[in-house]
């Protein structure tokens, strides 16, 4: 299988992307007010007290902030969209009729697309970061940055596969916008969003980190922050986080052959 | 007009958009459901943090929720009642869909902002609405009947001052021909409203009391709810709410005079 048509679509994609610059920054800096948020009600939430679940404040700081960068860099933001409006609008008809495959090619754009959107995003935060760094405070232990390479490149491909199969149930729905922020509802929650996991309850957190939704943002931003203890349950977080990727891309590839068995294409 | 006018449009754009949402009950239910399970996320966030802190600021985990509670209503108020409207208005302007409105025999703005409403935002209200009521059980408030209708009055301050930022922003789009970014905007500065007027010092206090009124929407009825009424705030919050109004409503007729068809 020849790369070089997917080459052609990641630099499709990064001029596609480029056009939307000025929207990225505008999300970026809008993320910033949201970040202002965390720190006032972690900050009350921290007041007279050292730590919370074993952390201290810069730590739990050090995560959200973790969190922030790697929505701009790994999520998924609208590529469930553009596989919906693809299918519905007939535009998918032409990938049908030609030797490329559309998973591959819909992730060459979205890889160009968290290039351009995690780039933009590193500009007010670079700005702002003489007020966030006092409360920075990274993990030192090298394992921890070894095992969050594969752990963010397997996140992108979760966030990007879950995403892939919200837009292919088009082929069964015309209206798949409910199902897709309910799901965003879900993975804000249980993806650690909103609030460190490892601050549920025990028997709640052994639970979530056995679903897909604990490793497209949580596990690597656990990772680097020092919120997984040992190498071994990194090397187990990344055994987990495979199997998810791999049932999800065969979930994926299901979608798509029996989707395409309803599909029917129109026009000349 | 007379107000019975008003009314009798109103009713009649709110027939049509239950018989709407009659159609697609699928979607109605599901968008139901993705609201709720958005309450449940601020509420969840709140329960977490108690379970290793027993104070934000001052507040308790009850009273928290009284105050996420209320803020919760006021949101799912705006999502019925203006939420759509204002957004289709930002679109219809920049498409020339806008003439429909001006065409319609009626006030501008009143027809703008009321032609929809949206039955899913009105399903959780009872439920956010049922939050505060179980929170103030839990505290073992018993707020008298009068309290009650000074907080429902100032719920509707809080509407009036949420009504009006939106629309105060989405007017920009007589100018600038695009309101991308207020939505995104808007949920970003209503986490605000959510925390406790205590936790905010400094700039934040200047800006997100003083400034924008978004911590007051919140505070002041959940106040009346734990301490009584304190006429100071409800002035402020009733003030608050005619000047954001007042703004909102100059900020659209100025940008309505700048509005040319863009339709053939």
């Amino acid at each position: 299988m020849s790369l070089a048509k997917y080459r052609h679509a990641f630099v499709l994609g990064l001029q596609g992307n480029l056009v939307y610059r000025w929207n990225f920054a505008v999300r970026a800096s809008l993320s910033l007010l949201h970040l202002a948020y965390v720190f006032i009600l972690w900050g009350a939430a921290f007041s007279g007290q050292e730590s919370l679940a074993g952390f201290n404040l810069s730590q739990t700081l050090t995560y959200f902030v973790t969190i922030l960068v790697l929505q701009f860099f790994i999520s998924a933001m609208n590529e469930d969209y553009e596989v919906s409006e693809e299918i519905r609008n007939g535009l998918i008809n032409q990938f049908l009729l030609k030797p490329i495959h559309y998973f591959s090619y819909r992730f060459s754009i979205f890889v160009a697309a968290r290039l351009v959107s995690g780039s933009l995003a590193l500009i007010p935060l670079l700005l702002a970061l003489p007020l966030l760094w006092p409360h920075l405070e990274y993990p030192t232990a090298t394992w921890t940055y070894v095992a969050a390479v594969p752990a963010l490149i397997l996140s992108a491909f979760l966030q990007f596969t879950l995403a892939y199969c919200f837009g292919l149930l088009t082929f069964w729905f015309l209206e798949i916008q409910s199902f897709i922020i309910l799901s965003l509802a879900v993975e804000t929650i249980l993806g650690g969003q909103v609030f460190p996991l490892d601050l549920l309850p025990a028997p709640l957190y052994e639970l979530s980190s056995y679903l897909p939704y604990y490793y497209q943002m949580y596990f690597p931003a656990a990772l680097l922050t020092g919120r997984i203890a040992t190498p071994e349950a990194a090397i187990q977080g990344l055994g987990i986080q495979l199997f998810w990727v791999l049932a999800l891309y065969g979930v994926a590839q299901f979608l798509w052959l029996r989707g395409l068995r309803r599909h029917t294409a129109v026009g000349g | 007009m007379r107000a019975a006018q008003y009314i009798r449009i109103w009713l009649a754009g709110a027939r049509y958009s239950m018989v709407r949402t009659m159609m697609f009950r699928g979607d109605f239910i599901m968008w139901s459901l993705v609201e709720l399970f958005w309450m449940g996320v601020n509420l969840g966030l709140i329960g977490v943090i108690y379970q290793h802190t027993e104070s934000i600021a001052g507040w308790g985990p009850w009273d928290m929720a009284i105050l996420v509670g209320t803020s919760l209503l006021v949101q799912r108020l705006l999502m019925g009642f203006f939420w759509t409207n204002l957004f289709e208005m930002g679109r219809n302007v920049r498409t020339g869909t806008f003439d429909f409105f001006l065409a319609q025999p009626g006030p501008v703005l009143f027809m703008v902002s009321t032609r929809k409403i949206d039955l899913d935002g009105f399903l959780n209200a009872p439920i956010a609405l049922g939050v505060v009521i179980y929170a103030v059980n839990q505290l073992g408030l018993s707020p008298t009947p009068l309290q009650w209708v000074i907080y429902a009055g100032m719920i509707l301050c809080g509407l009036a001052i949420h009504y009006a930022t939106l629309l105060f922003f989405i007017s920009l789009v007589f100018w600038i021909q695009s309101a991308k970014g207020v939505e995104g905007g808007y949920f970003a500065l209503n986490e605000f409203s959510r925390l406790p007027r205590e936790a905010l010092r400094g700039i934040a206090s200047v800006v997100f009391v003083y400034g924008l009124p978004l911590v007051v929407v919140t505070n002041v009825p959940a106040q009346t709810l734990r301490h009584g009424l304190e006429l100071h705030h409800a002035l402020w919050l009733a003030g608050a709410a005619a000047l954001w109004l007042s703004l909102a409503v100059i900020m659209f007729h100025r940008g309505l005079r700048r509005y040319t068809s863009a339709s053939s």
